[in-house]
């Protein structure tokens, strides 16, 4: 397998071509479609419109899937660590704490998750998808428990609004706070995946895991650095999210678990031993944004939205998994 | 292509280990097992005394009922899963299953409400659903698409179309059929539970008592040696997920008939197939999903909430038990294979 691989290295051909850059092809196929169907797709202000509503929040869910993908893993509790600092950092403001207790709850919330999802997976030995289904279960249970089965909390005047308004609402440089929010974000976890010794690591153990802990790799300590970070990323995206709606709902976490897989996944098809990349995941949670916005503009409804997307997501993977299978 | 490697690799350890395994270990792993058991008996035992009505006859046949929709999916994701291998990234899994039947039911139910016979239409569902199956095997099969994306990518397609087509509502529904199924019954037992026993005797039969079912476990465990021994892999990986494409077009039919409408959010029920399947490998010697195993977790899922209910323990904590249970379970099960089993 390897072999063919390195052969297929040696004599690039047009379908390894198609295969590797079948995203950016699809990308800007997409973009360029939408600008001449819609005249208000390209305009500055719809494009900031796309960045701000719909990249930031499943970006910053995305970049943490990215790290526990990479290091062979899988985190289907995303959406119980967004829902958890979600829910703490409402709760709290509501009981009149200062906007940074809130944030220090919330995301001590998600720690919490994110350690428990460790502790099963390095210390129980239970898979990293079964443990974190079963995380999700228990999380929506709290929740509903928590909120007399999924009463929402809005806040949306008084001093808890002002506290969201200023991490929502906020621009530094005309940028506003959560876009910055994101790029820091971003550009952290690209150094710490692809620059650092960490990184190194979690690249390692999702590719040989038994090689890594033979090479001397401590993997349950990686592997827990991974999950906790994947938890606290998740909760930042869920105190974004109630800074921005002013408002914890139960359960709405959950909305971001198949998009950001979904993203990850597109974005490994830009490497050639589909490797989930920082760069990739953000052109993946770029194309789903793009075809939503695009698809709404034109006119589609919300459901047709949906199959669009689906039927999008397929043919990209179509296109790169079928090629390069062909190439080989 | 670089799944089935995969496969090959993973398998080399499983085997040394497997040679090296002691007696001891295959003792502890008994041990365990029955002691997996032994604490669902004990849930059982303890709503056998003390929650009010568990075991009238009436309740227990109303929990088969209920599991009816439930168990007819997860047969589906347990056929994928046996014949994909059960390597949770890379083996087999079908995302879309929930969605599917969301989708038939919906084509089902909208059928029907244009005044087409229940023929036309049930026939209509079971091609929608086997359609989407198909689409599931030509992606991971034709396509080489990992399950979990392809599934994935499917289940938006599927979801999307339910939605236009019934437009995010409630799509009653009424004809023979339903009528039967709803207040039919045989032998005292209820159409809906006769669904049921009849579908798990077949699938029971199909996959563990027919050299097709041995198949089939021969190319989810060990794809290489199968297509070695003869096998043609694609065509097991394909028919395990158009059947899972049937079953969620079964199941759509039941829960028409149990809601007398089609209704939207029955993707939410993809954890629990999923949790059903998951769960059921407890219940075999060597910890592979069978359909029997399935099938006592479906009906233990299904006789957690009801016994919960009449405990008057309120619902929001079944869905912790239900999680808490597959941890236990699974950290019960993966310490006996041995430390790397999970891995």
């Amino acid at each position: 397998m390897s072999v063919s691989a390195n052969d297929n290295a040696a004599r690039p051909s047009l379908r390894g071509f198609l295969a590797k850059y079948s995203v950016l092809i699809a990308f800007a196929a997409i973009v360029i479609f939408f600008s001449v169907a819609s005249p208000t797709f390209l305009t500055p202000a719809n494009l900031f419109n796309v960045l701000v509503n719909n990249v930031v929040m499943l970006a910053i869910v995305a970049l943490g899937l990215t790290i526990v993908i990479s290091s062979g893993g899988i985190d289907l509790s995303v959406g119980v660590s967004v829902d958890m600092a979600s829910m703490v950092f409402v709760m709290l403001l509501a009981a009149g704490y200062s906007g940074v207790t809130g944030v220090a709850g919330g995301l001590g919330a998600a720690l919490i998750v994110g350690v428990l999802n460790a502790i099963l997976i390095t210390r129980l030995n239970i898979s990293p998808f079964l443990a974190t289904l079963g995380v999700l279960f228990i999380g929506q249970s709290t929740q509903q428990l928590a909120t007399s089965g999924g009463q929402p909390i809005y806040l949306t005047s008084g001093y808890a609004a002002d506290q969201f308004n200023a991490i929502a609402r906020t621009a530094l440089f005309g940028v506003p706070t959560p876009v910055i929010v994101l790029i820091v974000l971003a550009f952290a976890v690209h150094v710490l995946l692809h620059r650092s010794v960490f990184g190194r690591y979690v690249q390692a153990m999702g590719a040989q895991p038994g090689v890594a802990w033979y090479s001397g790799i401590r993997v349950s300590r990686e592997l827990s650095m991974v999950h906790v970070l994947c938890a606290l990323l998740a909760g930042a995206t869920g105190i974004l999210l109630s800074a921005t709606v002013k408002s914890y709902v139960p359960l709405s976490g959950n909305a971001f678990l198949l998009d950001a897989i979904g993203a990850t996944f597109i974005g490994t098809t830009l490497s050639r031993e589909r490797k989930p990349s920082v760069i990739g995941t953000l052109l993946g949670v770029l194309l789903l944004a793009i075809v939503k916005n695009g698809l709404l503009l034109v006119g589609w409804n919300f459901y047709w939205q949906q199959v669009g997307i689906g039927v999008l997501v397929f043919l990209v993977l179509a296109a790169s998994f079928g090629l390069r299978r062909a190439a080989h | 292509m670089s799944a089935t490697t995969l496969h090959a690799d993973a398998s080399v350890p499983d085997e040394k280990q497997a040679a090296a395994k002691s007696a001891g270990r295959r003792f502890g792993a008994l041990v365990v097992r029955l002691g997996a058991i032994a604490a669902f008996a004990a849930i059982m035992a303890y709503f056998v005394i003390f929650a009010p009505g568990f075991t009238s006859t009436f309740n227990l046949i109303n929990v088969v009922e209920q599991s009816a929709i439930l168990g007819v999916l997860a047969y589906g994701m347990t056929a994928v899963i046996i014949g994909g291998g059960s390597d949770v990234t890379e083996g087999g899994i079908d995302l879309s299953i929930a969605a599917n039947m969301g989708l038939c039911a919906a084509v089902y139910a909208t059928l029907l409400s244009m005044g087409y016979g229940d023929f036309l239409s049930v026939l209509a569902a079971i091609a929608v659903g086997m359609g989407v199956g198909a689409l599931n095997a030509v992606a991971v099969v034709g396509l080489g698409i990992l399950p979990l994306l392809a599934t994935l990518a499917v289940l938006n397609v599927a979801a999307g179309m339910e939605l236009t087509l019934t437009q995010n509502t409630v799509v009653g529904a009424s004809s023979p059929l339903l009528g039967v199924l709803v207040s039919g019954s045989f032998l005292g037992i209820s159409a809906l539970a006769w669904a049921l026993i009849v579908f798990s005797a077949i699938m029971i039969a199909v996959i563990h008592g027919t050299a097709f079912g041995l198949r089939l476990y021969a190319v989810g465990g060990h794809p290489e040696a199968a297509r070695a021994a003869g096998l043609s892999v694609p065509f097991y990986v394909s028919f395990t997920y158009v059947l899972s494409g049937f079953c969620a077009a079964v199941a759509s039919v039941l829960t028409v008939s149990r809601l007398s409408a089609s209704t939207p959010g029955s993707g939410e029920l993809l954890l629990s197939v999923l949790a059903a399947a998951l769960l059921g490998t407890v219940f075999s010697r060597r910890f592979v999903p069978t359909m029997g195993g399935t099938l006592l977790s479906v009906l233990f899922i299904g006789l957690l909430a009801n016994g919960f209910q009449l405990l008057n323990v309120s619902s929001y904590w079944v869905n912790g038990v239900q999680g808490a249970l597959i941890l236990l379970v699974v950290a019960i099960t993966s310490f006996a294979r041995g430390s790397e089993g999970s891995r």
